[in-house]
């Protein structure tokens, strides 16, 4: 009895986003070209899908790939190994790589250190453009008199103070001599006036406050103080929160 | 607007390029917009999209359907598309003959089927179901492939002309593929247009690509990324002699800031066009395609 398509293809698909077929190597996992295909030309076709895919991530992190610098090339690999792509898109594919490239630069101790946290504020302004481009209106169905944290606002724990990177477009072209100071950074990233991600550094009660703010909120809270109302007056003006209507 | 006879020649929508696009508007007779740009682009695309409406007349091409894989059609994504088209007053949809994604993976890469008379059958019952879903003529597009499954007894030309003629469904010549698969599979292009059904050529993709050397092999990959070659021309003034498509799409997506190719392009395949006997050109208008 003849296979099933669809098993035809999920065995093909396995074996072009595979290492072995990406890069015409065994590797640590080899998988079997599938039946009566020619493996030669199922690599090309399996490097430049891997290609593309690369560079649709470099494309949302460039800063973070030009600090990688010659490692590129091996984390592509490991990466491609650990992470065949599920999705066609940029933010996906980047949330992926994102995802994969913390542990992976930490477990090496690789320099520069702030790298993960810079992929970390790439993804985050790229997610806060995706949100802004999606067009979904601000506090839809909101209750009035209620507050919560922006949909499309990202919040980010470094280890490193990595916004001086983000600045003038700092370390773009890998050549930037911005060494960011390692502390613990709270960071928030919202679209600004010009729609344009920001990235805010808050400090620890602030962004506690607004780790909570996942639901619409009573605002009376906040506004039963000067100072407590003058914050919450920030944190709208910020576009960190959005007011019910 | 062209002649019945004559078809219209136009360019693929590209968001990077929208204000370039719009200055040349009168170059084009004809816009193809990516409805996956519209379906899951940003508010801000969609809108420049959208915007173009009863500027140009505008057709309507797929990227996200994936009717190859072996699994049920996503049917909210057809009804998507359906409302696209509808926006655009395409006159037709078109996606390739082609699987991306298996359940849990997206290779995002056009690939091929096995050409046999089981997975037509497949394909048949699938344009079928996509024909009653989008009210507007289904086109199916010939893809270029870097490589071929061992059970593809049918030709290329045969398995596009049975699922075609049982579907009713037209053919998007892609132009290029035909002269990247020839050249890297060993076949005579002219064959596979003559050998296609008389009257299905309903669009044609025409675009530029890369030659690639690797040891052992050169083969030319489609990138999209440069000038249409003088042997793609040859074919399309062939194909134009047997077939009479109502749109010809110039397809770029690498080098978009070279605009003079471009417009080099568009001219090239405008001579090409006006070269067939009995073709005309009378002043483009706006308000419908082809």
């Amino acid at each position: 009895m003849s296979r099933r398509l669809l098993d035809r293809q999920v065995e093909l698909v396995e074996y072009l986003t595979s290492s072995a077929a990406i890069f015409d190597d065994a590797g640590d996992a080899p998988i079997a070209v599938p039946h009566g295909l020619h493996r030669g030309r199922l690599h090309l076709e399996a490097r430049f899908s891997h290609q593309k895919r690369m560079e649709k991530i470099a494309g949302v992190l460039p800063r973070t790939f030009a600090l990688m610098g010659a490692r590129r090339a091996v984390i592509g690999r490991d990466f491609a190994a650990a992470c065949p792509p599920t999705d066609i898109s940029r933010l996906s594919n980047a949330r992926q790589f994102q995802a994969f490239l913390g542990p992976w630069w930490r477990r090496r101790k690789a320099r520069p250190a702030c790298v993960p946290d810079v992929a970390a504020c790439e993804t985050a302004c790229a997610a806060v453009r995706a949100y802004r481009d999606s067009g979904e209106p601000a506090g839809r169905d909101s209750p009035a008199g209620a507050v919560r944290r922006a949909r499309g606002a990202v919040l980010l724990r470094c280890r490193y103070d990595v916004r001086p990177l983000f600045e003038t477009g700092g370390a773009r072209d890998g050549a930037g001599d911005v060494r960011p100071a390692a502390r613990d950074t709270p960071l928030a990233v919202a679209a600004g006036p010009d729609a344009e991600p920001r990235i805010f550094e808050l400090s620890p009660a602030v962004f506690a406050l607004l780790a909570t703010l996942d639901d619409w909120t009573d605002a009376a809270p906040f506004t039963a103080t000067p100072q407590s109302a003058s914050l919450l007056r920030m944190l709208r003006q910020s576009g960190l929160v959005e007011a019910g209507r | 607007m062209k002649t019945a006879s004559t078809p219209a020649v136009g360019f693929g929508y590209r968001a990077v390029i929208n204000d370039w696009t719009r200055r040349n508007l009168a170059r084009f007779d004809v816009l193809e917009v990516t409805v996956d740009h519209c379906i899951s682009g940003g508010a801000a695309a969609r809108s420049a999209i959208f915007d173009l409406v009863g500027r140009i007349p505008l057709t309507a091409h797929g990227v996200g359907l994936s009717i190859g894989t072996d699994v049920p059609l996503d049917l909210a994504y057809l009804d998507d598309v359906a409302a696209v088209v509808e926006r655009l007053a395409a006159p037709a949809y078109s996606e390739h003959l082609a699987f991306t994604r298996v359940p849990g993976r997206d290779l995002a890469n056009l690939l091929p089927l096995p050409r046999t008379e089981a997975v037509a059958e497949q394909i048949v019952a699938k344009v079928r179901a996509v024909q009653s879903r989008v009210p507007v003529p289904f086109l199916l597009e010939n893809i270029t492939y870097m490589f071929e499954w061992p059970d593809s007894k049918m030709s290329d030309a045969d398995f596009l002309n049975l699922i075609c003629r049982e579907t009713g469904a037209g053919l998007l010549l892609d132009v290029e593929n035909v002269f990247l698969n020839a050249a890297n599979h060993g076949f005579d292009p002219y064959a596979f247009l003559d050998d296609l059904d008389s009257g299905l050529v309903q669009e044609v993709h025409m675009a530029g690509g890369i030659t690639v050397e690797e040891p052992g092999h050169v083969f030319l990959a489609d990138s999209h990324s440069h000038p249409v070659p003088d042997e793609a021309l040859d074919l399309l003034a062939f194909a134009l002699a047997r077939h009479r498509p109502q749109t010809i799409i110039l397809e770029r997506d690498e080098r978009l800031d070279a605009f003079d190719e471009i417009l080099d392009d568009v001219d090239r395949i405008r001579a090409c066009v006006a070269s067939q006997p009995g073709t005309r050109d009378v002043a483009p208008a706006v308000g419908s395609a082809g």
